[in-house]
């Protein structure tokens, strides 16, 4: 059992806040991504959780064993608190060969040469470097240095993995396929996995649930489909998806009703929100755009068309006012020519401009409830 | 879920942890002695000189040992002798040290044009011959220019030149600011030609290109902007070169001592032999405020200036040789000449001088193995026998050889702890402090630096010894001095390791201790080496720093070269001086050799 729980945890540089207040529960065997521009202070949590980094404030409790706590005073060194991390540059140590570099972290433990020696060529084989033992790192290519780091966080078997950007030195087309492996790995090892990045698709495509964070402290912690579908506030939803998410300010049109205004467009949000001033948030998705018009439609004009592979993103403006959207491929369109757009009305989100926070009709709902 | 016990066991706090961090202890620790070792000598040094010492009773009625007085300083600003003592001395030093240096410049400016933007042939094998002056002890071309030049008016057999030409030569020639100022030109271009041909190195060609299609001529080129770029650089190198050149003592002396010609830097050698310690101490703190100003200068000045150049180079960055055209063997010639001139006849003129039994007379028949070979003849020089007969020799070249060593062991593992711990902990204040403090005997001209530890444990303090002429002080000084250099070198090797490398074994449990023993050591391996072998090669020659410690049983090479030189012995001086140089250019060939080594392999890889 390895569940993580980090309380109230504070990191500070000189003034600069690095964590302010940070709490978070990790559930054993659970891949959790952190995820958030440079400097949100997702590395600095992750180097916490491995003891390199001491927090000021705060709590981290791994499995039953207080491993940090400012008020009893505790500071477990990271060598003694069982976790293994793979580092964004890999730090493979380059005067020690594959295997050694491997087996250092068993010499540590003091483990029996033979044990030792069948655990190294088990996990050696498995990473797939059986045969490259013998060589030094800078004789590996990236991706099987890669691997090195991943032997090495594996030939020990710790519970928690740690990983801060491991795939970001690899090309586009071998960090896919690490991305599989990596989640195999884990898998196979049941272990909690705490993974850094800000690559999003890395994020959504490997994590069990993501963590975004913004500035120290944690925006939205939820699987990645929630992630996507239902941000929480505008800064999740304008850094999760590519293309980004439509964020239009609109008012209400009148004192109490579903339809919204900026001047330029007309948004029905099918229901009734609390505040006037909204923040209407639209993925490229939906909006589905027509050459004929109808009722309810009103006419953008086509300001550009960036045709993407399988799909084209076309931007698409009325008056001052510009949006995102995603057709497929196939769609023939134009530059300077006139379409008639509908937005999903069940997929879009509103968020209170004020705060930037989410507001949906069951919230409205819980309120009046109340 | 908190456990007290845990705290206890797995955890440890906060003002626990900071006591037993190894890496604080170290920098506690050596906090404490480098302060004791490099600091406190020059207080103690000051203090000498503003109090009353027991000696000072024969000079004046009013002395009160261990009282305050300004007596000293007094005596040498305005007292009857201070322009014998101080001004003499001190004009002499500027005077010598100015030319040296100007006559250093042009020379090392010239070469390094020539080797850097030229293309003139032969560079490989010109470029070490260069460095040759400045690798052998200065004393060594002191020596060599004595055997041309000595004068039989101060005693002696004939020189070289005399010899030849059957005139003996003009004293200006023999003696004073001329030969001192050109030998230590000779001694010093290289150090000038390195610095200049390192700025003249971060050129890019384009610049000057871009120059000359806006229109510029060669020379307007040359005058509005490779000069400019080059001239913080130049700037610095004169006043870097310049302080080194005031700090020379035994070249000066075997020059400038037979006609009375002092600099600050003999007189303070010659006041410590007639006994007037705290006058010495004066004139040491005299040199040191001059070291410091140079430096200071070149900091403030020029450092400032040439690091706003620094972005010179880069991307696309290449430098274009000029053609010499029908010049480029003509040019050759001349350097490899000077080359020869500077680098190699100076050796030469040392071993020949070695096997002549009557120095001075130059025939075969004159030619003896006695000074290297033979035993004991109350004949030949007041009865010493030959170099590899001679205990007084044997015994200094094996102190020599772990004078060398153990310094240099020492002086690089300190060196690379300090700097990790000055990498490492980069926003300590102490760590820093640590750092600065490692650095300060490189501001101390080194003979100045050797008057200080005269005071320095003459007397037993705490649980060590009385270290005055023992082997253990010159091992302590020579420690010390180094520590500037290979903490330097330990901080480029530290540098290049990157954190994580570190981390990553923390991670997997590694004490410090290890990780310092299986990944820092390792990996600084090649660094620490080639720090260890310039240590080593730097004490071997190294002559003023501890020429006032030395005790008959503690002799180098160096110092019983000097002695032998001082006696008039010229044969065994030179024999001596000319072993030390052929160590010393072993050493860099070594050196030289471990640079392109397979250690280069691991380098590449950590940048």
């Amino acid at each position: 059992m390895s569940k993580i729980y980090v309380h109230n945890l504070t990191k500070r540089y000189g003034s600069a806040t690095a964590l302010d207040n940070v709490s978070l529960e990790i559930e054993s065997g659970e891949f959790l991504v952190l995820l958030g521009p440079s400097g949100c202070g997702k590395t600095t949590l992750l180097r916490c959780l491995a003891g390199l980094e001491t927090p000021d404030d705060g709590e981290i409790v791994m499995g039953d064993k207080v491993v940090f706590s400012s008020e009893q005073n505790i500071m477990v060194p990271p060598g003694k608190r069982n976790l293994g991390m793979v580092f964004q540059s890999y730090a493979l140590w380059p005067h020690m060969s594959v295997r050694d570099n491997v087996k250092f972290g068993l010499d540590v433990l003091k483990t029996p040469k033979s044990v030792a020696e069948e655990r190294l060529d088990e996990v050696l084989s498995d990473v797939g470097l059986g045969d490259l033992d013998q060589r030094y790192p800078s004789e590996l290519s990236g991706g099987q240095q890669q691997r090195v780091a991943l032997a090495r966080l594996l030939a020990t078997q710790p519970p928690i993995f740690l990983m801060d950007e491991p795939l970001s030195n690899l090309d586009a087309r071998l960090r896919m396929d690490m991305r599989v492996e990596l989640k195999r790995f884990q898998s196979t090892a049941q272990a909690t996995t705490v993974y850094v990045t800000h690559d999003q698709t890395e994020a959504m495509t490997m994590s069990t649930r993501v963590v975004v964070m913004k500035d120290g402290s944690i925006q939205q912690v939820s699987p990645p489909d929630q992630l996507y579908r239902q941000p929480e506030n505008t800064f999740v939803a304008d850094f999760v998806g590519m293309p980004r998410i439509n964020l239009v300010k609109l008012s209400a049109e009148t004192s109490h009703g579903s339809v919204f205004t900026n001047g330029d467009i007309r948004v029905d949000v099918g229901w009734e929100p609390e505040c006037s001033e909204i923040i209407v948030g639209a993925r490229p998705e939906d909006i589905t755009i027509s050459n004929e018009a109808s009722a309810g439609r009103e006419d953008y004009e086509i300001k550009t068309v960036l045709p993407n592979g399988p799909e084209t993103i076309v931007q698409l403006t009325r008056g001052e006012t510009t949006f995102l959207t995603r057709v497929g491929h196939e769609a023939v369109l134009a530059k300077g020519q006139t379409v008639w757009v509908q937005f999903n009305s069940s997929a879009l989100n509103i968020y209170a401009a004020e705060t930037g926070a989410l507001i949906s009709p069951e919230t409205v709902k819980l309120s009046e409830a109340s | 879920m908190s456990d007290i016990s845990q705290a206890t066991q797995g955890g440890t706090s906060r003002l626990h942890r900071l006591i037993t961090d190894p890496v604080n202890i170290a920098m506690l620790l050596l906090l404490f002695v480098l302060s004791y070792l490099v600091i406190w000598p020059f207080v103690q040094l000051l203090i000498e000189t503003l109090t009353w010492g027991q000696r000072d009773r024969r000079i004046s009625r009013e002395a009160v040992p261990g009282e305050f007085t300004w007596f000293h300083w007094l005596q040498a600003t305005t007292g009857p002798l201070s322009g014998k003592m101080l001004y003499g001395p001190l004009v002499n030093t500027l005077k010598t040290g100015i030319a040296a240096t100007i006559i250093a410049l042009l020379a090392g400016g010239v070469l390094a044009w020539c080797v850097v933007r030229s293309d003139m042939p032969g560079k490989r094998w010109l470029q070490p011959i260069l460095t040759l002056p400045y690798i052998v002890p200065s004393f060594a071309i002191a020596l060599a220019w004595e055997t041309v030049f000595r004068s039989p008016k101060v005693g002696g057999q004939p020189g070289v030149y005399e010899a030849l030409l059957d005139v003996a030569p003009p004293e200006w020639l023999s003696y004073g600011a001329f030969p001192i100022s050109v030998t230590l030109a000779i001694h010093y271009f290289p150090f000038a030609y390195l610095l200049v041909a390192g700025a003249l190195a971060t050129i890019d060609s384009q610049m000057e290109e871009g120059a000359l299609i806006s229109g510029a001529g060669r020379l307007m080129t040359l005058r509005r902007i490779t000069f400019p770029v080059v001239a913080p650089a130049f700037l610095a190198a004169f006043i870097l070169t310049f302080g080194k050149t005031i700090g020379q003592f035994a070249l000066p002396f075997l020059l400038g001592a037979p006609t009375q010609f002092h600099t600050v830097a003999t007189m303070v050698y010659a006041n410590l032999t007639l006994g007037l310690d705290s006058l010495a101490f004066v004139l040491a703190i005299v040199l040191i405020a001059l070291s410091l100003l140079s430096i200071w200068l070149s900091n403030r000045f020029v450092g400032k200036k040439s690091r706003r150049f620094e972005t010179i180079g880069g991307k696309g960055f290449r430098s274009r040789v000029i053609a010499l055209g029908g010049w480029r063997w003509p040019v050759f010639a001349a350097v490899a000449f000077f080359a020869f001139m500077v680098g190699i006849l100076p050796l030469i003129l040392l071993g020949v001088q070695s096997v002549m039994l009557i120095d001075g007379f130059y025939g075969l028949e004159n030619i003896t193995s006695h000074f290297w070979l033979g035993k004991s003849d109350p004949e030949i020089a007041f009865g010493e026998p030959g170099v590899l007969h001679n205990q007084i020799i044997l015994g200094a070249t094996w102190n020599t050889l772990k004078l060398a060593f153990i310094s240099a062991v020492i002086a690089s593992v300190i060196g690379l702890v300090i700097a990790y711990i000055t990498v490492r902990r980069a926003h300590n204040p102490l760590a820093h402090a640590l750092d600065q403090i490692a650095f300060i005997p490189f501001l101390f001209p080194t003979i100045a630096f050797g008057a200080m530890y005269l005071t320095l444990f003459a007397e037993p303090v705490g649980p060590i010894p009385a270290l005055y002429g023992t082997f253990t002080l010159l091992v302590l000084i020579s420690v010390v001095s180094r520590l500037p250099y290979s903490v330097k070198t330990g901080v480029t090797a530290i540098t290049q390791i990157g954190q994580e490398l570190e981390e990553a074994a923390e991670l997997a449990g590694a004490s410090w201790i290890m990780r310092f023993r299986r990944i820092i050591m390792p990996l600084a391996s090649s660094g620490f080496l080639s720090g260890m072998m310039v240590s080593f090669v730097g004490v071997m020659r190294e002559l003023s720093l501890i020429i006032l410690l030395i005790t008959p049983s503690t002799r180098v090479l160096m110092t019983v070269g000097f002695g032998y030189a001082e006696e008039g012995l010229a044969q065994l001086s030179n024999a001596l001086v000319l072993i030390v140089a052929v160590l010393t250019i072993i050493g860099e060939l070594i050196l030289m050799w471990i640079g392109k080594g397979k250690m280069a392999r691991l380098r590449e890889k950590q940048s």
